[in-house]
């Protein structure tokens, strides 16, 4: 069942449209990625599914609760974790979460900023103010405070933007803890490597949603599968047999590899190895080419602009 | 829980507010140093300007329906009715103390946490418009109320020290004791108010003073108005001054949080 539902959401800044017409659905324990270049639409996306502003038209729910009606519900279902991990930098960690958690009806304030802290890594340091945080310790108590409710589903608009690899790598495993938690999770990044390890889904956005399905799935309709097989020594002898072969579609030769794309690359894969035994190849080794995510992207995103100019 | 909501924001503000020294400084401080100084006026006008000030045209119809509003002071030396006039004046001159905090303080209570980028997750949380206005507003009012009592205890001990004892039971009347605890604070909550809205509407710091500043306007009228007799504030009039501000509040609590246009503070603000 979808727990994060869009359907036609539109946002227009006068004459700007930010967001077009974006329909989408996020299943229960998904962690979607949505990607897109900037000022492509995806904060003001998540502000939308947030229930921050308001969509020009459409509309969307989350877990069941419209976004433009009793938003101080759906606020009690959602965490967000903004931009700008934004805290008051003369209060401590402990009095920002405390602050954050009092609005939440029913909420053991001081046990949740408890528990998280401790997950966060900052117990230790909860006296201290925040303005001495390093940018990741902001960001992990930023994450603290999306998660001081529990909430069904985290908005996270770029999270690891800004920080050196080891925050980043630090927010990351902790995303992806939530995520085997079970929680529902909207992830906004720039980074694809980081969106292909920890989402299920990926969406990309340029002012209108240009895809969404799986990163497997997403390779698959842009690229075509290849296969490598690296020889022993190059041999012309062994690319021509391979040219000849009626289910090869292309071949191309770097030093001792040979990239193929075939028609049916599981079922084609035995013949092909036979061919080059028999045309004098000596093979060390086949594998399967990955396209990485970022070739998709970026061949979406350039299509799209040449579409637009 | 709303109350809970309301407490809360009102004790994040003073922990902000307070662990800033400027901050402290300019909430104790200079309201005390600014009644000291308005003392030192009277005293200066009283002993230096002499027969020429008090026989000023300006004055006069302040000055009868001071003698008309009471026996004790009618029988008063003409210079001590004059003292009186003056200090009569303090109880409106108080009023500038909230007004003059607001503008300072609710001017960056939003736009404070819109530097700060911790709006948009506050806004992300169950809170209401109205209790974050409220809270904020109250987390300004409060402070600046009770200073303002402290100055006028501090101006009744000025006048002691400056020997003009004699004179204090004239200046505590029915309309000071009004003015002070009813009128006072159906200010403070209007300053800041006002104080607030013009910093939701304003886009940086400065631009929400300049929008508040027009509070101090309708101050300075009261204290003109009083001191030339235009119009004398009888313990009645003062009540329903401070009523009509009392239902002002409100009606402006519903203003502030029509205009707190969520989107455009979020979206617009750099």
């Amino acid at each position: 069942m979808a727990i994060i539902e869009a359907c036609g959401l539109t946002k227009k800044f006068g004459e700007t449209t930010a967001v077009e017409d974006l329909s989408l659905q996020v299943e229960e324990g998904d962690v979607l990625g949505f990607l897109g270049p900037n000022g492509a639409g995806k904060t003001t996306t998540i502000r939308m599914l947030s229930g921050i502003i308001a969509s020009t038209s459409g509309y969307a729910t989350i877990a069941g609760q419209r976004t433009d009606d009793n938003v101080e519900k759906l606020h009690e279902a959602i965490g967000l974790l903004t931009e700008s991990p934004g805290f008051y930098d003369r209060l401590s960690a402990r009095c920002n979460l405390e602050f954050f958690a009092s609005f939440y009806p029913g909420l053991n304030a001081s046990a949740q900023v408890e528990k998280y802290l401790r997950i966060m890594g900052l117990w230790d340091r909860r006296e201290d103010r925040v303005g001495g945080f390093s940018k990741g310790m902001k960001q992990r108590l930023a994450l603290a405070r999306a998660l001081l409710h529990e909430p069904r589903v985290l908005f996270l608009d770029e999270p690891t933007s800004g920080l050196d690899p080891e925050a980043s790598q630090e927010v990351r495993q902790m995303i992806g803890r939530l995520s085997s938690e079970g929680r529902t999770i909207f992830l906004s990044t720039h980074n694809l490597a980081e969106a292909e390890l920890l989402c299920h889904r990926i969406a990309v956005i340029r002012t209108r949603l240009l895809v969404m399905d799986t990163g497997e799935e997403l390779r698959r309709r842009f690229f075509h599968r290849q296969v490598v097989i690296q020889l022993e020594t190059s041999d012309t002898s062994v690319v021509e047999a391979v040219k000849n072969l009626a289910f090869v579609q292309d071949v191309s030769e770097e030093g001792n590899e040979l990239f193929i794309e075939l028609a049916d690359p599981k079922k084609n894969r035995p013949e092909l190895v036979r061919a080059i035994v028999e045309a004098g190849g000596r093979v060390l080794e086949v594998t399967e080419r990955q396209h990485p995510l970022e070739e998709v992207y970026l061949r979406l995103i350039r299509e799209e602009a040449n579409r637009d100019s | 829980m709303t109350r809970r909501r309301i407490t809360n924001i009102l004790i994040k503000e003073w922990r902000v507010l307070f662990t800033d020294t400027n901050n402290t400084l300019m909430v104790t401080l200079v309201p005390l140093l600014i009644v000291g100084q308005l003392l030192l006026y009277v005293w200066l006008a009283v002993h230096f300007g002499g027969d020429t000030i008090i026989s000023a045209n300006i004055f006069q119809n302040a000055m009868e329906k001071l003698r008309q509003s009471s026996s004790v002071v009618a029988v008063l030396p003409v210079g001590d009715q004059f003292k009186v006039l003056l200090l009569n004046q303090f109880n409106f001159f108080l009023l500038l103390i909230p007004t003059m905090i607001a503008i300072s303080f609710a001017t960056f209570s939003i736009v404070e946490e819109k530097l700060n980028k911790s709006l948009e997750a506050l806004l992300a949380t169950p809170v209401k418009t109205w209790e974050l206005l409220l809270g904020k507003a109250l987390a300004g009012a409060i402070p600046a109320l009770v200073i303002t009592w402290l100055c006028a205890g501090v101006f009744l001990l000025i006048l002691l020290g400056m020997g003009w004892g004699n004179l204090i039971d004239m200046v505590l009347n029915p309309s000071w004791f009004l003015s002070l605890f009813l009128l006072t604070p159906a200010v403070a909550i209007l300053s800041f108010l006002l104080g607030v809205i013009g910093s939701s509407r304003a886009k940086d710091p400065r631009g929400a003073q300049n929008i508040v500043l027009v509070i101090i306007f309708p101050v300075l009228g009261l204290i003109a108005v009083q001191v030339t007799g235009l119009v004398w504030f009888t313990p009645l009039l003062t009540l329903a001054l401070a009523l009509g501000i009392a239902v002002s509040d409100v009606i402006i609590l519903r203003v502030a949080v029509r205009l707190f246009q969520r989107e455009s503070i979020v979206v617009s603000w750099r």
